[in-house]
């Protein structure tokens, strides 16, 4: 039966090619288009009020719906590097946390019970709400999206509620393969530590807390940095009404919002390679650094990027997948931004087993743009992909509207999108060669490689693309926050811990009698490249002056702090003054010196609160805190339950690889002058070793004059 | 007695914000009259709603064949099909397609060779098979030499197509694309041409492509694995056990021959559904697509599938060890979509797992914090034929899965004691509408449901009646569906438990 099935398919089969080759060849080419019905571009009205927010209205009666983009003009740029997922969270539990009229429960009831939606979220340089409701329910959108943005209360369980979510995502966050490589192809783009790749840590959401969500949000959002786009089915003048009505008494904001930082890029060859072992197929990506939709060259980017690897057919998609089967999914794009640079990156997913060939290929792909112009036909196909599908940025009134609040708040023309359609007409193969000669350097790419090494075609090293640097992406733990009790019991507690480890170092009266300090030692910096090992000198008068010197790769550079000022080597040997934030800062780090420590046990400026007991490195411990006046953490200190010697002090600080949590443990605690002090310290940064210290000659109450701490003359 | 002060307040709130807005029901019967349906004398089916608020239009061609009809052995090749519909015709896509022909068929008889040889398994001889394998790469290269590359795609871009793809599902392979409304007759020759004179040339490079995308969205991906899992373990019988994507080796095993076959047989013109929604002219529309499309000869619709799925007698239940973070997952058997338990069904989901407002939710997430996701869908893995509603939790660090499981299990036991409030019932309804009219705003998403509502029930008004539906749906019909399906020797679960790898 099976057989005489497929005969008759195969008879069938022929009839269709004959009919096909007699009477459908059909020449494309020769089809007439008339010509497109004109393109009505949406009407955007734009209103501003007395408090600098701006409304952007269009609309749009063929459905009963409306619908509301909000912008918010900050991001989690703004958020302290110990408080990474501050902004996140803050926008998340402004929805969820409840406000003065209504909680966060009988929120969600109210407009759940019609199909209603108000979200918020918030990106790196943009914070967003969005309403969505059938039009009978306009004003509930409204009232909500207002009470949510002037009135959040943050409810504590809803924060709670949202932490979880957070540990949750971190916990999570290796488990899928792409995303797991673009954080880290950003990461090594913009740098781990900068705010355009940096990501929470287990230790930064444990960091946040209530106060926190309400002073970002008190601070950051106010109606002038607000823009409200609106589309859909209303009434123009009920709605300008309403709007002025539930935010026209919003007074504005009083702080000047920092900018973006400034992207400080070096070009690098380098491998990194992240290990996973649960998958068959290799995630790259590899590039460099991009650029701004403002540069001179944006238009011929765009035109390159067509024929490069954006879309069906070009370069990459044709080589990569189609011709050698090596992926499903590549691409190239050289990207742009407004407001910060973008990146250059290609993409390929392959087999373990086929993963060095691809990278070859997907190299000699992006080298082709700079040796191989492009051909007539990929100009024309390029050009015109742009060109004939341009009407689809104009086909909803959405993308119209909130494309105009974002022009408007970066101050692009608003017919920027018709200037740049106008450039890409003007585009010929010699500037496509010129933007790919002077954007694209294949001979200086950061290489992201996710896989089963062990699978590989060639050992990564083999590629001769740069030093291979294993990037490790084990999830540093993080205990569960349990909150800070400063109750008058662990007050009382906190001291006792403090002043029997006194005893065990050598005593109080020891310790008070240390008016100066004169230290010689080395400080060994950890690096995936090897051990780099610092001299040092220090002499310290406490509480408020230090002067150190280093030799670094044979320059002696100096650092001086003198109560309020200071002032340390630049980066070409002269002298460069603390800022008052960086004074603080060196303040702070002074205060956790373990001698200093000893003497502040009585000090009215210093809380040490009892924070339970627990184990560090298998051993019994009592944890203390160390607060300044105004409740500040300086750090956390770990005593042995049974010797009562400090065993472990964490803070937030920055050592020479990166800001970060600081992890301290010591050795060979040596006896001077009747006191105990450690003379090595091993330091991890976010749960990976980073440095030691090792203390060749201790001096204590060493002669030391005042003209040591002055600023010296050069 | 909270709950009682609270439905108040809430109530008095609504009432002050409605009392400013005018309040009206939208005239659906208005776009109802507007779309036309049309014929062709080969069978193949037209949807139209002309849309002219701008000079767009987009295309879903429909074929009633998805994954579901991949013949035993030939796992996958649905979808290796749906690669194939952008390799060209015999006059695009080929520098010469009389010289290409002939190298294909070498290309063919190399590969039967090759695949008989290996599919010996312990008795095949090894020299041989790399001396095919090397002809076989050899026979690759020399008809590629003749090929346009995505010529289809390339044209259709340069013309201003946005939104190119195709998707194959369980149920259905749908091709989709968008274009400036000028380029209506480019689109009627290309596609036309397609589903006329497809040649499956590139076939044997484009496996490597479909083994990627299996390695990527199944392999390499935690949830993917477990989805292949689950479907095994839930279906005995019927093709919805099976993996879309197909399984490894199938991949490497078919051949031009049944791909070939596979299209003769389900991409009938009466087995296609083409929806097209936007700035159109209807009457020119149908008279350049009689031109186009009546060119492909009527062949019979194929058949459904017969094979049932047997009552299943008791749970099924499996754990998985990876070394990725806990998901649970479970599934109940439940009717196809036109059955008239659904409406209850889906009702049901919607109150037990869909939103902040959900019973699962406010239990699990909000009043436990014991999960950081809990939702559920129904019609898994597709609608035609009996299928699966599944809930899904991924649970807290350092909370189990089983820990979750006990709370999900205790929520769907009230669901089949307890009869859920009135006002529950009405926001259900009040949810669907609000979800339909969103539906609508998209001419791309209601030309694709108007094709699926002409398929699924073979009349694309019923689209315009699943509210009707839904607001027929009583506390009773929940509670009594509840009953019915959600018993425990329905039940396949499966947990992903996490070990350090």
């Amino acid at each position: 039966m099976k057989s005489i099935t497929l005969v008759t398919f195969a008879a069938l089969m022929t009839l269709v090619f004959v009919f096909g080759s007699r009477s459908s060849a059909q020449d494309v080419s020769q089809i007439k288009y008339p010509k497109l019905n004109p393109l009505e571009i949406p009407n955007v009205k734009k209103i501003e009020l007395d408090n600098g927010l701006r409304l952007y209205l269009s609309q749009d009666k063929s459905l009963p719906i409306f619908r509301a983009s909000v912008r918010i003009n900050i991001g989690s740029y703004l958020e302290p590097a110990d408080k990474i997922g501050l902004a996140d969270i803050t926008s998340s539990v402004l929805r969820t946390g409840g406000t003065k009229k209504w909680s966060g429960d009988e929120i969600d009831e109210m407009l759940e019970a019609v199909g209603a939606s108000v979200e918020t979220s918030m990106g790196l340089a943009t914070g967003t709400a969005r309403i969505n409701v059938l039009s009978e329910y306009t004003f509930l959108g409204l009232e909500v999206l207002a009470e949510v943005l002037r009135y959040p209360v943050f409810e504590q369980d809803k924060i709670d509620l949202e932490i979880v979510q957070q540990r949750s995502a971190i916990a999570r966050r290796n488990d899928e393969a792409l995303p797991l490589a673009i954080r880290e192809f950003r990461k090594v783009i913009y740098g781990p530590k900068s705010v355009y790749a940096r990501q929470s840590e287990y230790a930064t959401i444990n960091a946040i807390s209530r106060d926190d969500l309400v002073a970002f949000h008190k601070k950051y959002f106010t109606p002038d940095n607000i823009q409200i786009g609106i589309w859909g089915d209303f009434d123009e003048k009920k709605i300008v009404k309403k709007i002025k009505k539930l935010f026209g008494d919003w007074s504005r904001g009083t702080v000047e919002i920092p900018k973006l930082p400034k992207v400080d890029y070096k070009f690098v060859r380098q491998v990194n390679y992240v290990e996973k072992n649960d998958v068959t197929q290799t995630n790259i990506l590899l590039g460099h650094i991009g650029g701004l939709v403002t540069d001179e060259d944006y238009a011929d980017r765009i035109v390159m990027n067509n024929i490069l690897g954006g879309g069906f057919g070009n370069r990459m998609f044709n080589t990569i997948r189609s011709k050698e089967g090596l992926a499903y999914g590549t691409s190239a794009t050289y990207t742009a931004n407004i407001a910060y640079p973008g990146f250059f990156y290609g993409y390929v997913g392959t087999k373990s087993e086929t993963t060095a060939k691809a990278i070859k290929e997907v190299i000699k792909v992006i080298k082709s743009m700079q040796t191989d112009p492009p051909t007539e036909e990929e100009m024309d196909r390029a050009k015109n992909a742009y060109l004939n599908s341009f009407v689809f940025n104009f086909d909803t009134k959405g993308e119209v509207v909130t494309r105009m609040m974002s022009y408007d708040y970066h101050g692009l023309p608003e017919d920027f999108l018709q200037q740049t359609k106008e450039k890409v007409e003007q585009v010929t193969a010699e500037d496509v060669v010129a933007a790919a000669m002077k954007n694209l350097r294949p001979d200086a790419l950061q290489v992201v490689v996710v896989g089963k090494g062990e699978e590989f075609d060639m050992p990564l090293e083999e590629l001769a693309l740069g030093p291979v640097q294993t990037i490790d992406i084990t999830i540093p733990s993080g205990e569960e926050k349990t909150e800070l009790a400063i109750t008058p019991e662990n007050l009382e507690k906190g001291k006792n811990v403090l002043t029997e480890a006194a005893e065990a170092h050598g005593g109080l009266a020891n310790f008070k009698k240390v008016s100066s300090l004169h230290t010689k030692g080395t400080l060994t910096i950890i690096t995936p490249q090897g051990e780099m090992a610092i001299p040092f000198e220090e002499l310290k008068a406490f509480p408020d002056k230090t002067r150190q010197e280093i030799s670094l790769m044979g320059r002696t550079m100096l650092i001086i702090r003198n109560g309020s000022s200071g002032w340390h080597t630049g980066p070409t040997g002269e002298l460069v003054p603390f800022s008052e934030e960086e004074i603080l800062e060196e303040n702070i780090d002074a205060m956790r010196n373990t001698i200093q420590m000893f003497q502040q046990i009585d000090s009215p400026e210093i809380q040490f609160v009892f924070d339970g007991s627990g184990e560090v490195d298998g051993s019994p411990v009592d944890f203390v805190v160390m607060l300044d006046k105004s409740g500040n953490s300086i750090c956390r200190l770990a005593f042995d339950s049974k010797t009562h010697k400090l065993a472990a002090k964490s803070f937030w600080g920055t050592t020479m690889v990166g800001e970060g949590n600081i992890e301290e443990r010591y050795a060979e605690f040596t006896q001077v002058e009747g006191i105990l002090i450690p003379f090595k310290t091993f330091r991890n940064l976010d749960g990976k070793k980073c440095d030691y210290t090792e203390i060749s000659e201790f001096n204590v109450n060493a002669n030391v004059s005042a003209d040591q701490f002055e600023k010296p003359t050069e | 007695m909270k709950k009682y002060h609270f439905t108040f307040q809430l109530l008095a709130v609504l009432a002050i914000l409605l009392g400013t807005s005018p309040s009206y029901s939208f005239d659906f019967s208005k776009l109802e009259n507007s779309v036309v349906e049309h014929t062709l004398e080969n069978g193949l089916k037209l949807i139209i709603l002309e849309r002219h608020d701008a000079p767009v239009v987009s295309f879903n061609t429909y074929a009633d064949v998805g994954s579901v009809d991949d013949p035993k052995g030939y796992t996958g090749l649905a979808h290796m099909f749906e690669h194939m519909a952008f390799k060209g015709t015999t006059t695009f896509g080929t520098k010469d397609y009389k010289a290409e022909k002939e190298l294909i068929e070498i290309e063919d008889s190399i590969f039967m060779e090759l695949r008989a040889e290996r599919t010996k398994g312990f008795w095949a001889d090894s020299a041989r098979i790399e001396k095919l394998e090397k002809d076989y790469e050899a026979a690759r290269e020399a008809s590629y030499e003749l090929v346009i590359p995505n010529q289809y795609g390339q044209t259709v871009s340069r013309e201003g197509g946005v939104g190119l793809n195709a998707g194959t599902w369980a149920d259905r392979t749908v091709y989709f694309i968008s274009l400036p409304s000028n380029k209506v007759e480019l689109w009627m020759a290309l596609e036309s041409e397609r589903f006329l004179n497809p040649v499956l040339r590139e076939m044997y490079k484009e496996r490597d492509v479909v083994a990627e995308e299996r390695r990527m969205r199944t392999e390499s991906s935690p949830i993917g694995r477990l989805i292949e899992q689950f479907l095994g373990l839930s279906f005995l019988a019927h093709p919805y056990g099976i993996p879309g994507i197909g399984h490894m080796s199938d991949i490497q095993y078919y051949s031009r021959k049944e791909a070939r076959a596979f299209f003769e047989k389900y991409y009938s013109p009466a087995n296609l559904t083409i929806s097209i929604v936007g700035d159109v002219n209807t009457k020119d529309l149908i008279k350049m697509a009689e031109k186009y499309w009546n060119r492909i000869p009527y062949r019979p619709k194929p058949a459904r599938i017969a094979t049932v799925e047997p009552v299943q007698t008791g749970e099924r239940r499996m754990v998985i060890e990876d070394p990725s973070q806990p998901w649970y997952l479970a599934g109940w058997h439940i009717p196809e979509n036109t059955h008239p338990d659904r409406p209850a069904i889906d009702a049901l989901l919607d109150y037990l797992a869909i939103g902040r407002t959900s019973l699962l939710y406010k239990k699990l997430v909000k009043e436990e914090k014991m999960v950081a996701q809990v939702s559920g869908l129904t019609g898994f893995p597709g609608e035609k034929y009996p299928g699966m509603i599944l809930l899904y939790a991924l649970p807290a660090p350092k909370v189990s899965n089983t820990d979750c499981e006990a709370e999900i299990l205790a929520e769907v036991e009230r669901m089949k004691e307890e009869l859920i409030p009135e006002d529950e019932v009405e926001k259900i309804k009040a949810r669907a509408k609000a979800q339909f009219i969103n539906g609508l705003s998209r001419n791309s998403g209601m030309g694709f449901q108007l094709a699926a509502y002409q398929n699924y029930w073979g009349d694309w008004r019923e689209m315009f009646n699943e509210l009707n539906r839904i607001n027929a749906v009583t506390a009773e019909d929940i509670k009594r569906v509840a009953n019915t399906y959600l018993t425990s020797k329905n039940r396949t679960v499966i947990m992903m438990n996490t070990v350090e790898s």
